[in-house]
């Protein structure tokens, strides 16, 4: 034992330092879907509150991929489509007991305008309806009657200026405002957000291209969310408080939650571009339980017929969980050589000497009817043929539940701690209890499971699979098999939180860590023989990283959990060259010209009205215009000419002047800008000329560009000389002269010719 | 007039210098990328982009491209985009007035279906397998009239999914290049065609223009300009047709009469239409009946985008280019939502970004052509516009409809009719300071059908992608070089002036269309013409060449470029971006 508390703590390390993942959870995941951006599903979440331990929060994300940019038509929830987040709650009943009911409609504010926000004014500005159902969708009441939809975060314009945008303090201003409370107490928020999720898209559907080093498909993408916070108490079936729970894994505190989207059945267009006209019996287009269902277990064939699918009605897709299709990868005599991205991951062909579970092997069937499994799951006086059906249903006993159904705090289900070696079938420690029998893909989340806190040196990513590993091999869970409660048991699959590393521990468990955790070892562990069950296989499994192990960006600490979308325009705003207002007086001309070592500065005005006085203004460089003189206006009402002379310009850089035209009342304009440079006659040499290929330019001035043209005054190249030399190869020019500008902060300041041979 | 040459040439180097920075500098808005309410819901109708041009490789021939679903993220897996079936694809040719306005010339229709080859799979290709694997019927029609099938079963390269999926024997063992080029079929009416994802062409600072036009200037270091659509790709729809095919009278250009030809006109635009009624059903699948209904449509870029105001877009989209709805969106180019960011009296302040762009409000001492004001009304009647496209007897009231549309003049006949070559739609280069005077040719692309299309005028011959003239500001580029370059502005006559083949004369890839509009909405036109800006005050300032037309030939508003080349030969477009390894660059 002790031996086996080396490796355990060796593996701890380990894991600590390299959470893990993968897949998009559900977007873009289905054909029909994929054409309906607006109906899309992309992930669900539940777990309990880290803020208000007494809560639990929903979150459904729709819309995949919005580019924070993606302006002028931003992206914003449909209308005619019904956002519904679903909780099962009751064995008794069948479907969902509670149903919220999400609807949104849209206004223009200003229909005049291409802008989606404009002078206070927004366009397809967003509200919506909730509504709750508490029978199973018999009948519904409004419970949120004009809900705010936050607008996109366009921009510093758009959201924060007050002249032409709406003035608001910041966008996460707009958004806390956004946030309602329901008539029935929950707190609600339905907006913009950035997305949750996390995976290297680009390798994992590269037919299972991934890598270590992977890119977040989703970085910088947002998407739209629905997030609820409701009492425990609300949700718990019989109104109870986890004071109240019997245990940590009270079977009464379960709940499955999953969201959906629905259309009315026909569509029809107008052909003046009118809104179309919706109706029809309401189909369901897209549903999320567990994530990732629809990505990567459904195949191509199946994945519409699953959106449609009613949840607890889905029969026709259990052969997927018990041979599902990425096990192949995982199995080397199936394609696993095939797939160099999941050879970390072997499924047991051989485990305690016995059992095979790659796909169209036996798994335990064999134990079928066998007095051990008598006080079991397995036993058929438990569930029947649900977990054993056949031969050929290998994963039957732990995919299948995983995703069905839920999982019972029941033998074998439990880790191997306080088993007997090579007994997996014996008592062992409860980790999980989120059992929920009503054969649908659900998030299945026991409620009475205490939190683990975000900031907590045992917080992982990889949820009930760290809670696993710690139960296992972590002396403060090892000692015994009595129930505790182990960090990350309020992890996925035990409900999802923001933070589930889900694609990494979906992959971990087609790979059989869930029967390695509950004895069922991996091959290279030989009961009697090997010193211990943690394996360089189940090692390779857990410290497996298919790239991307967290989001983008952090989380909010309480509601809404989900962070403050992407903003569209980041940084500075214009910065330029900001040029005049009309002038009440119109300068006709402006010009500067040097008078020995002074400028002399002259500008001829017609439209002289009520004007008081000119300022002439120079700059020496560093951006800051100062003033250096006053010349009282004449208000003569034809053209006049004014001048004035700058006794002391620096001689060694340039000059920039403007004048400052002032009137009586004291607003103002400016001219345009002259510049005047003293003595930088010889900035560059060149050398050779003539020259046949290559001219060498040599300065002592930095940032230099220097512009070589023809003899017809067209310019062929430009340089930017940065580290005081530079070269023109010319070879491909034809022989004759060629002319050489140097200019510095945009003025010519020296020309030279240049003859090529 | 000699004077005026002079002065204009004093100004030459000037000019040219600014104009150079210029083409280094520039840009901004998404052509068409999800512009209106409800075809952003649509993103597999949504039209996003429309080329026509001279094929650079091969004078003979015009390359039409229109391009569809915007943003798609090359690793958008494990159902990558692809386009629509159910969707009717068309490109439609007008190349005479004379035929009906509302009826098409030649129409291009091209429709997709879908196959799963491997329906175990969740991997869209696999084992050599693909699912969603697209093939394409093209049809063509004339006149109106009935379709025939011209290319029956063309192949939809597969998503450029990365290594794995393309090059290896898990996936399709081959390369992206060989199947790109292995997808160009040959029409049996002779065109070259291609359909296929490929790298979006357009380039803007998405983000910067519609925060209530943030633009950012190329060569900001503060906050430099970000292409919004950079490594994103695009569906686009490629055709290659002889000049001799399209024009009217199967004419080659060896037969034109001038380069700028009259008869060799045409008129392009592309539209997206799906059937009326979609039932979609419990058991998860969708049928489509009724009527086809136009739901998406392009012509000239941004017209949709930021010309006509979101309460009209959705009925923009639905109407056929050159019918009588055409005319409800007139308003839209007589006084441009634009024409109010770029004028102080309205809202020109709020807008920095855009304060180099200040339409004329006293040109030439008079012409006010901001929102609201008369424009050139004053003139109506005046026997000055004798002979000029202006007079009552040319066009009728079109050109001057009333005293509050001062832009029926410049932007309308762009956008709407094309510009003929007549006075006074020639470079000021010759007028010797009279605006209405004959001048130097620059554009013939004339057909009034009164619909938003891109027209082009095939005689117009080819820039070479490598003269060191070729400019992305098409049109405004030669109309520089005829204003200010010796080669070009001694004579009022009529000669090629590199970039004459640009946008609007067309449209051309590289064409940097966003800042080419906003220069066009602040009157760049006009001033070509004679009609100069402010501060140029006849008889007084040196030079017409003023700060204020500086100003807006400097103009930069982002990205003035794609983020990737062009092919030099058909389909010219690029390669799509590979979802498993394109390199990141930021987007906003």
């Amino acid at each position: 034992m002790k031996k086996i508390l080396n490796f355990f703590t060796a593996l701890l390390v380990c894991l600590a330092f390299n959470q893990t993942t993968l897949f998009a959870s559900s977007h873009r995941e289905a054909p029909l879907i994929s054409n309906d951006p607006l109906a899309d599903n992309t992930d669900v979440y539940a777990f309990r509150s880290a803020c208000d331990s007494n809560n639990i929060v929903l979150v459904a994300n729709y819309i995949p991929f919005e580019h924070p940019a993606g302006g002028p038509n931003y992206y914003t929830f449909g209308s005619n489509i019904r956002y519904e987040i679903h909780v099962d709650n009751n064995i008794a009943t069948t479907g969902a007991d509670i149903i919220y009911r999400f609807t949104f409609q849209q206004v223009n504010e200003d229909s005049t305008t291409f802008f989606n926000i404009r002078l206070g004014k927004q366009n397809l500005k967003t509200t919506y309806t909730l509504e709750k159902s508490t029978n199973g969708g018999t009948s519904f009441v409004t419970i949120v009657a004009n809900g705010i939809v936050p607008p996109p975060n366009i921009g510093p314009r758009s959201i924060e200026d007050a002249t032409v945008g709406l003035g608001a303090a910041s966008y996460d201003a707009l958004m806390t405002a956004a946030i309602a409370t329901a008539s029935t107490g929950e707190k609600v928020f339905a907006g913009p957000i950035d997305d949750p999720f996390f995976v290297d898209l680009g390798g994992a559907f590269d037919v299972g291209g991934f890598r270590t080093t992977g890119r977040d498909g989703l970085a910088k993408f947002n998407c739209h969310s629905l997030v609820i916070e409701v009492p425990i108490s609300t949700l718990q079936y019989q109104g109870k408080t986890t004071a109240q729970a019997t245990s940590i894994l009270d079977p009464e505190f379960v709940i499955g939650v999953y969201a959906t989207a629905s259309r009315p059945s026909i569509t029809t267009l107008d052909a003046n571009g009118g809104k179309p006209v919706a109706s029809g019996n309401w189909i369901q287009v897209s549903r999320l339980g567990m994530p990732l269902t629809n990505e990567a277990v459904i195949p191509i064939g199946s994945k519409d017929k699953w959106n449609a699918a009613i949840t607890n009605d889905e029969r026709p897709f259990d052969k997927f969980y018990k041979n599902p299709e990425l096990a192949l990868y995982m199995d080397d005599s199936q394609f696993g050589t095939a797939v160099p991205g999941l050879g970390a991951l072997r499924i047991q062909s051989n485990s305690l000497g016995a059992y095979d579970f790659r796909n169209g092997k036996r798994g335990l069937f064999d134990l079928k009817g066998n007095p051990a499994l008598n006080g079991t799951a397995l036993a058929q006086a438990a569930f029947g043929d649900l977990l054993l059906p056949d031969s050929a249903s290998p994963r039957a006993v732990d995919l299948l539940p995983i995703f069905l159904t839920g999982v019972p705090n029941l033998p074998p289900y439990q880790l191997a701690t306080g088993k007997a070696a090579g007994s997996p079938l014996a008592a062992g420690k409860p980790f999980i209890n989120n059992f929920l029998p009503t054969l649908g893909d659900m998030l299945r989340l026991n409620m009475a499971v205490p939190v683990t806190s975000r900031t907590s040196p045992d917080f992982s990513s990889l949820g009930l699979v760290s809670a696993a590993v710690l139960g296992l091999t972590d002396e403060r869970f090892n000692a015994n098999a009595s129930l505790q409660f182990i960090p990350n048991m309020d992890g996925f699959p035990n409900g999802r939180r923001l933070e589930d590393d889900v694609t990494t521990i979906e992959l971990q468990a087609v790979s059989g860590v869930v029967l390695a955790a509950i004895g069922l070892w991996y091959d290279d562990y030989i009961p009697g023989t090997t010193p211990s069950p943690v394996t360089p296989n189940l090692l390779s499994v857990l410290t497996f990283n298919a790239g991307v192990t967290k989001n983008d960006t952090t989380f909010k600490p309480c509601f809404p959990y989900v962070q403050t979308p992407w903003r569209g325009f980041t940084g500075a705003g214009y910065v330029g060259p900001l040029s005049f207002d009309p002038l009440p007086v119109t300068f006709l001309d402006f010009t500067a010209e040097k008078k020995n070592n002074q400028v002399e500065l002259t500008w001829k005005v017609a439209n002289e009205i009520s004007n008081d006085h000119y300022d002439i203004e120079q700059n020496a460089g560093g951006g800051i215009f100062t003033k250096i003189g006053t010349v009282k206006a004449t208000n003569a009402n034809n053209v006049h000419s004014y001048s004035f002379l700058h006794a002391g310009p620096v001689l060694n850089k340039a000059n920039y002047y403007r004048i400052k035209q002032v009137d009586i009342g004291g607003k103002s304009s400016y001219s345009p800008i002259r510049v005047i440079r003293f003595s930088l006659n010889n900035v560059f040499s060149i050398s050779p000329n003539p020259v046949k290929n290559v001219i060498n330019i040599n300065t002592s001035q930095p940032d230099l560009r220097v512009n070589l043209f023809n003899a017809e005054g067209k310019m062929l190249e430009s340089k930017l000389l940065t580290t005081g030399n530079g070269q023109f190869n010319i070879s491909k020019y034809a022989s004759g002269m060629y002319i050489i500008v140097a200019e510095k902060d945009g003025i010519k300041i020296q020309t030279t010719k240049v003859i090529k041979q | 007039m000699i004077k005026q040459f002079t002065q204009l040439k004093n100004w030459k180097s000037c000019l040219l210098l600014t104009f150079t920075t210029a083409v280094f500098l520039f840009q901004a808005n998404a052509s068409s990328h999800r512009e209106a309410p409800l075809i952003s819901q649509d993103p597999l109708a949504d039209n996003t982009d429309v080329y026509a041009f001279r094929s650079p490789d091969d004078s003979s021939t015009i390359t039409l491209i229109a391009n569809y679903i915007p943003l798609e993220l090359p690793e958008g897996g494990p159902n990558y985009y692809t386009f629509g079936s159910g969707i009717r694809y068309e490109i439609h040719v007008k190349n005479q007035a004379a035929t009906g306005a509302n009826i098409d010339d030649i129409t291009y229709r091209f429709t997709f279906t879908q196959v799963n080859e491997d329906t175990t799979t969740f991997f869209n290709i696999r084992l050599g397998k693909q699912n969603i694997k697209t093939v394409y019927l093209l049809e063509k029609s004339f006149d109106g009239g009935a379709f025939t099938t011209i290319v029956a079963a063309g192949i939809v390269p597969p998503p450029n999914i990365g290594p794995r999926s393309i090059e290896t024997g898990v996936g399709l063992n081959s390369n992206y290049t060989t199947i790109m080029q292995a997808a160009i079929a040959t029409a049996t009416t002779g065109e070259k065609v291609f359909a296929g994802p490929v790298d979006d062409p357009f380039f803007v600072d998405l983000a910067g223009a519609f925060d209530v036009g943030n633009f950012r200037p190329e060569g900001n270091t503060v906050n430099p300009p970000k292409d919004g659509l950079n490594r994103f790709n695009v569906h686009s729809i490629a055709i290659k047709v002889p000049i001799s095919m399209l024009q009217k009278d199967g004419k080659t250009t060896a037969q034109a009469t001038s380069i700028l030809d009259a008869d060799f006109v045409i008129g392009v635009w592309a539209s997206a239409s799906r059937q009326q009624i979609k039932t979609i059903s419990a058991d998860g699948s969708a049928g489509y009946s009724g009527n086809w209904i136009q739901v998406s449509r392009l012509g000239m870029p941004l017209t949709n985008e930021a010309v006509v105001p979101v309460g009209g877009k959705d009925k923009w989209n639905a109407v056929a280019s050159n019918t009588a709805g055409e005319s409800q969106f007139d308003k839209y180019f007589k006084n441009p939502e634009l024409g109010l960011y770029m004028d102080n009296s309205q809202f020109g302040k709020a807008v920095p970004s855009m304060n180099g762009l200040r339409i004329q409000s006293r040109s030439l001492g008079s012409f006010d052509f901001r929102n609201g004001k008369k424009g050139l009304f004053g003139l109506k009647g005046s026997p000055a516009l004798n002979g000029t496209a202006l007079a009552q007897a040319a066009f009728g009231d079109y050109l001057l409809p009333d005293s509050l549309s001062p832009r029926a003049v410049d932007l309308l006949p762009i956008f709407q009719t094309g510009v003929p070559n007549l006075r006074p739609y020639q470079l000021a280069t010759g007028k010797g300071g009279d605006p209405l005077a004959a001048g130097k040719p620059f554009i013939n692309n004339f057909l009034p059908t009164f619909g938003d299309m891109l027209r082009l005028n095939m005689a117009v011959p080819v820039t070479s992608r490598t003269s060191t003239d070729f400019s992305s500001l098409g049109l405004v580029g030669a109309a520089v070089l005829g204003l200010t370059d010796d080669r070009f502005n001694s004579t009022g006559t009529l000669q090629f002036i590199p970039n004459m083949d640009g946008f609007p004369n067309g449209r051309r890839l590289e064409d940097d269309v966003t800042t080419i509009e906003l220069q066009a909405v602040s009157g760049v036109v006009l001033a070509a013409i004679g009609l100069w800006y402010d501060d140029y005050t006849p008889g007084t300032s040196p030079s017409p060449v003023t700060q204020n037309l500086l100003n807006v030939l400097s103009f930069n508003a982002g990205p003035t470029k794609n983020d990737t080349t062009f092919k030099v030969a058909f389909p010219y477009v690029q390669t799509p971006w590979r979802g498993y390894d394109h390199t990141i660059k930021a987007r906003f």
